[in-house]
């Protein structure tokens, strides 16, 4: 047997069923079972916080929401109570879904919202923590219904409140709505926009787990890592680690899968699947097409070509072998016919409007390298300004902002124009505007040298 | 404490500082933008970075915390590389209008371009603009002008943090960030020009002082803020004997690095002169006042004096005791304590009449911040009233039995009428401008007033002696918590006109009481055993002059950076010497 | 002696920055309903601090006037005890609080990645010329439509995707944009 193999859905497993929003419907399928039976644990001692994230841990599970940070190991950077004083501890969910190219959290927000609330349940069990809070990005109107229709019914049935069953557990949970920033995503930026600010990233340390929303600490997980969470206590956490590539990359796996296929969607499956198997379930490139190149991660992962993403595992060290990021597991699928160009020119519109402004090299970056772009799409590129691209690129990423954000915008600029150089240079021998050409190259080396041998430079 | 290394050199810092405080400890001039002392950290501008042994990232200096044995490398290629990315990043969309900008000459990113900035542009797109975003006035003293904005975010945290209004804040997000008000809520509070000193760039500037001098033709000396009795540091910034403008001068222990609105413009106020020399209106009643020269100016007040004093000794029986209460002094918290000490004795000792009196008007409150205390707070509208109580003046109050003390009461015509009343100077209260008031102090047969402008009161005086302003002056003041603090000589005043503690040293040299050379340093000298709060004091001793307390780099450290940011000027630079004048 | 009367300084009354970045005045003093304010104290329970509460009371605002004016700024930072111009700031940093009246039906198309691989740039051109040309945020005569472009819609299996107000609507191709626009009514 391998963890590759087939299995039946299981975070997608209540999909296609009526009214799977429903709490009765949840717990007929079983869904509680866990919550019920960690609070009745919780009274004999048979559960109790430590058991079950030491569960997590055991189990593998590495955060679905983009970094694939260990989340056993995440919550255990949490302060021991004699050490953190009187200050509560806040599990925050981060429902910020804004990547492009990713979509899976918006399926299981909308179709089985209490799986998601489960998650949390058991999260804040295993973090002591008595109020929780789903940060939804503003666009989801609905999916924020739906999620607050749910938490009144468990508040109602009596799965979320004081002294819940009786265990002397108190949960609260409350939807808190974002209103349009990607940046908000990253788990400090979440937090400020909680606390009601702007969404800047904060600068770490302290970490959230240390000093997070309202100074407390704070744990930030994704709603897929949450329900994986759920799956866990339900079945243990060697089945967890029986599911998947290996004992690295484990468990069941959401694959947004979407661009030139035939069927784009959401696709659940052991993590570490090989490429192909991927793409077969999600229908093949369209139209029978042929694959030019996978952004394997959400816009923020550098571009594979079709030879590099071939026979690659898809999960998190899979691709970081290949020299991308699986990061949230959007899979954005680009046939033959894609003008590689326009695609990266348009992933970076999406980093100068969605960049907070604080760093400058992101702040500035982040438009200077859609002005180049926008100019080589519109056929007024000029030779040096692949060269100075990719320079300036060099010169975001890496520790020089605040966030990873920049580190973000650049990717794939910076593997567009290395991987299909060709056809940027075939915008640029187009250009309308010739007189560029005649100007200075982009290396400063010389420059700098010089000014320094004048003994200008100090 | 912490023992870092920085470039080679160690350094021992208070655990609590930053990397980019232990660069600038160790003396090592690492370029920012964003940091402030003053301000909260945020680490966005990205200027300040640097290399730290054992972390494989690059790092932004005033984030990381010390911790011992830390290994700062600010100068390797790395980091200078990082540097010149950041500078090249916030170059591309700045508009090259150094020629035109206000800022220029006390320019961070100028600064920092020059020092290490890259020789040639490499970007051809076009530069941002944020049209009706630009000189523009967001309050009473600021001007604001977008396109020059490097969004450091120092003045939106200078009124979160310091000013506590939040006025300002930042507009849009990514490359359309702008800093701006709210609509219909101008950048209006007490310090509100602070903001402008903070901000690095020419992004925000004081309209007052806008376009009126390059800031490098300007000399700057160090004074003491006059408008209240906090006694907030400044520097008087001045150029050919015309002041242009107060800068704050970093005080921890008063005003850190803010000066309040109604301070800073008060420098305007130094250039007003209405007497350029001294006035005498000639006996016998002449409507007119002539102008005469000093010698016969002074004389004229001596001989009033001795005569008034003749008259009360034979119209008065019993009197011989040889204290005249026919001759009235009055000082004023505007004088320093040298001037104040000399006034009072040479009454006592000399002219051998009641000591002098003054008396404070209570003003608006004034308000300033610093770190360790918080608000202070000011109510007088003189700085020194505390100075001159200790060196002998005595303080009208309203309830007092004393002649100005029952003027103040309010209780008409009780103010006696004496043959000479002695003012100086006429600027001590704003009541000098109310007839009523002046018209009690007129009933004086001679009238004599110490005065740069003209008021109700010197337009009654009979004998008008003009006196420098504050740029014209030396001598010390003592604040509201008790610091002496010293005031030095900035710009001369015009030939004929003299300061106080000159006139009262030439009338006093008329009774062989003293030198017309001595200096205010003599002055302070000869009185500091007997004034209360000078004993022990030295006139040239830091805490005197106003330099932060001098450096080993730990001990300077609690200062943290305020002795070497370059943020607001420092003076390093003696005092400037009295020239030799003679009246 | 002042110089800064030598300078063209832009009065503050009638500057031309007023919504462009500023806040747009509605004309009249707001405060909210009282069953809106009920919300917004229900709100303020879910929370340790009255701040927290900034972006459901901006969201109140918005569903209560349809837009975020001057006023409205004001009204909320007054109840938050926060400064207008931190209330303003934080209204510019995201993109879903209209700081003008918008169209009956917001229509706001996805160009983010996965929908430009399906032709949305397109979609948005299109959708503006059928509505008669009008120009991204502007509002149509009649008062029915704003178009405008955002980032992705996480919809991206349903692309070209738009968002009509505050529902999804999936594929929207040029071949059946009249059919949608038609069935916004």
């Amino acid at each position: 047997m391998s963890g590759l193999d087939t299995i039946p859905p299981v975070l997608l497993a209540r999909l296609g069923k009526a009214d799977p929003r429903a709490l009765d419907g949840y717990v007929a399928d079983g869904g509680y079972a866990s919550w019920k039976k960690v609070l009745a644990g919780a009274k004999t001692g048979e559960w109790t916080p430590a058991k079950l994230t030491d569960m997590v841990k055991a189990s593998g599970l590495r955060g679905r929401g983009g970094a694939g940070f260990p989340c056993g190991l995440k919550w255990t950077f949490v302060p021991a109570k004699d050490k953190r004083g009187d200050k509560p501890v806040y599990l925050l969910c981060n429902a910020d879904e804004s990547e492009p190219g990713t979509f899976k959290d918006r399926l299981l927000i909308e179709q089985d919202p209490h799986q998601i609330l489960e998650g949390m349940m058991l999260a804040s069990f295993a973090l002591e923590v008595k109020h929780a809070y789903v940060y939804i990005r503003g666009e989801m109107v609905h999916g924020a219904e739906i999620l607050n229709a749910a938490v009144a019914e468990a508040h109602a049935k009596g799965f979320l409140g004081t002294d819940i069953l009786g265990s002397g557990v108190d949960l609260t949970i409350t939807i808190h709505r974002g209103a349009g920033a990607y940046i908000c995503g990253e788990e400090t930026a979440l937090i400020e926009s909680l606390e009601g600010k702007r969404g800047h990233p904060r600068i770490k340390p302290p970490f959230p787990a240390v000093s997070g929303v309202w100074g407390s600490p704070t744990v930030v997980n994704n709603v897929e890592t949450l329900c994986c969470v759920k799956h866990i206590v339900d079945r243990g956490a060697d089945w967890f680690k029986g599911v998947g590539r290996n004992e690295k990359n484990t468990g069941p796996k959401l694959y947004a899968v979407s661009g030139h296929v035939e069927k784009p969607g959401v696709y659940e499956a052991p993590i570490g699947i090989p490429w192909e198997q991927l793409l077969a379930m999600a229908g093949g490139v369209r139209g029978g097409r042929k694959l030019k190149a996978v952004i394997p991660g959400g816009s923020s992962a550098p571009i594979l070509t079709a030879a590099e993403i071939a026979g690659i595992p898809m999960d998190f060290d899979g691709i970081a072998a290949a020299k991308s990021m699986f990061g949230s597991a959007a899979i954005i699928v680009m046939d033959e016919t894609t003008d590689i160009p326009k695609a990266v020119t348009n992933i970076a519109k999406f980093y100068a409007h969605e960049s907070c402004g604080q760093c400058t090299p992101c702040r500035e970056g982040t438009p200077w390298l859609l002005k180049m772009l926008r100019r080589i799409v519109n056929g007024e590129g000029k030779k040096t300004d692949l060269d100075l691209l990719l320079q300036i690129s060099n010169q975001m990423g890496n520790g020089m902002t605040i966030c990873v954000f920049a580190d973000a915008a650049i990717a794939p600029v910076i593997s567009g124009i290395t991987k299909f150089r060709g056809e940027f240079e075939a915008y640029i021998e187009k250009s309308k505007n010739k007189t560029f050409d005649q100007e200075a190259p982009g290396d400063l080396t010389n420059a700098i040298a010089n000014r320094q041998a004048a003994g200008i430079h100090s | 404490m912490a023992k870092v290394t920085v470039d080679g050199r160690e350094v021992e810092v208070p655990a609590s500082a930053n990397a980019l405080e232990a660069c600038r400890a160790a003396g090592v001039d690492v370029p920012h933008f964003c940091y402030h002392p003053a301000l909260s950290i945020v680490g966005q501008c990205r200027m300040c970075m640097v290399e730290v042994e054992g972390v494989p990232k690059i790092q932004a200096s005033c984030t990381v915390p010390v911790r011992d044995g830390m290994v700062i490398k600010a100068n390797t290629e790395k980091a200078l590389a990082a540097r010149n990315a950041t500078m090249e990043f916030l170059l591309i969309n700045h508009p090259l209008d150094c020629p035109i900008c206000d800022q220029a000459g006390e320019c961070k990113l100028q600064d920092n371009a020059v020092a290490g900035g890259l020789p040639v542009s490499r970007t051809s797109e076009p530069r941002r603009q944020f049209p009706g975003y630009d000189r523009t006035e967001i309050g009473p003293h600021v001007i604001a002008d977008m396109t020059r904005c490097i969004q450091c975010t120092r003045c939106i945290r200078f009124c979160e943090e310091i000013a506590e209004t939040s006025e300002l804040t930042f507009i849009e997000r990514g490359g359309h960030t702008i800093v701006w008000t709210h609509e219909g809520k101008p950048l209006d509070n007490d310090l509100s020009a602070c903001a402008a000193d903070v901000c690095p760039v020419g992004a925000l500037t004081t309209k007052e002082f806008r376009f009126r001098k390059r800031v490098w033709w300007l000399d700057k000396t160090r004074s003491i803020c006059d408008g209240c009795e906090i006694g907030c540091s400044l520097s008087i910034e001045h150029r050919d004997g015309v002041v242009y403008r107060y800068t704050p001068r970093v005080q921890p222990a008063v005003n850190d690095y803010w000066l309040c609105d109604y301070g800073r413009f008060r420098a305007e106020d130094l250039n007003a002169r209405d007497f350029t020399r001294p006035e005498i209106r000639v006996a016998g009643g002449a409507a007119q006042r002539r102008q005469t020269n000093w010698g016969e100016a002074l004389d004229a007040v001596k001989v009033a004096i001795e005569k008034a004093k003749e008259a009360s000794a034979a119209g008065a029986s019993g009197a011989g005791r040889g204290i005249s209460s026919n001759v009235l002094v009055i000082g004023s918290a505007n004088l320093t304590t040298e001037e104040a000490w000399l006034l009072a004795t040479l009454c006592k000792d000399s002219l051998k009449v009641n000591a002098p009196e003054f008396a404070v008007d209570e003003g608006p409150r004034r308000r300033i911040r610093n770190k360790k205390d918080g608000w202070l707070y000011g109510t007088e509208a003189a700085p020194n009233s505390r100075g001159c109580e200790a060196a002998g003046l005595s303080r009208a109050k309203e309830g007092g039995a004393s002649p100005l003390s029952l003027l103040l009461s309010k209780k008409s015509s009780s103010f006696p009428s004496v043959s000479v009343l002695y003012v100086a100077d006429a600027h001590f209260s704003e009541k000098c401008d109310d007839p009523a008031f002046v018209a009690e102090l007129r009933k004086a047969s001679v009238l004599i007033v110490h005065a740069r402008k003209r008021n109700a009161l010197t337009d009654a005086a009979d004998i008008v002696l003009p006196v420098a302003s504050l740029a014209g002056v030396e001598g010390t003041f003592v604040n509201a918590k008790g610091r002496v603090q010293r005031v030095d000589l900035a710009i001369l005043a015009p030939p004929i006109v003299r300061t106080n503690l000159e006139i009262f040293l030439h009338l006093g040299a008329r009774y062989g009481a003293c030198d017309t050379q001595w200096t205010a340093r003599d002055v302070f000298d000869r009185m500091k055993a007997s004034v209360p709060g000078y004993a022990g004091l030295d006139w040239d001793a830091d805490a005197v002059v106003g330099n932060p307390p001098s450096i080993s780099p730990a001990a300077a450290y609690d200062a943290l950076g305020l002795n070497k940011d370059a943020d607001v000027e420092v003076f390093t630079r003696p005092s400037v010497a009295a020239p030799d004048r003679k009246p | 002696m002042s110089g800064g009367a030598n300078v063209p300084v832009a009065e503050q009354a009638g500057n031309p920055r007023a919504g462009e970045h500023g806040a747009l005045s509605c004309g009249k003093p707001l405060s909210f309903s009282r069953e809106t304010r009920a919300e917004l104290d229900r709100l303020l329970t879910r929370y340790p601090t009255k701040q927290a509460a900034l972006l459901p009371a901006l969201w109140l605002a918005q569903r209560e006037w349809g837009w975020i004016s001057r006023e409205a700024v004001d009204h909320v930072a007054s109840l938050l005890d926060l400064s207008s111009a931190f209330v303003w700031g934080v209204v510019t940093f995201y993109t879903m609080y209209n700081r003008a009246p918008v169209g009956k039906h917001l229509i706001q198309v996805c160009t983010s990645i996965s929908c430009h691989l399906n032709g949305a740039e397109e979609v948005f051109h299109e959708c503006k010329k059928r509505l008669g040309g009008l120009e991204t945020g502007e509002t149509s005569k009649d008062g029915k439509y704003t178009v405008i472009e955002v980032e992705c819609l996480a919809q991206c299996d349903k692309a070209p995707a738009v968002m009509v107000n505050d529902d999804d609507y999936a594929v929207i191709t040029k071949d059946n944009l009249d059919a949608f626009l038609k069935g916004l009514g």
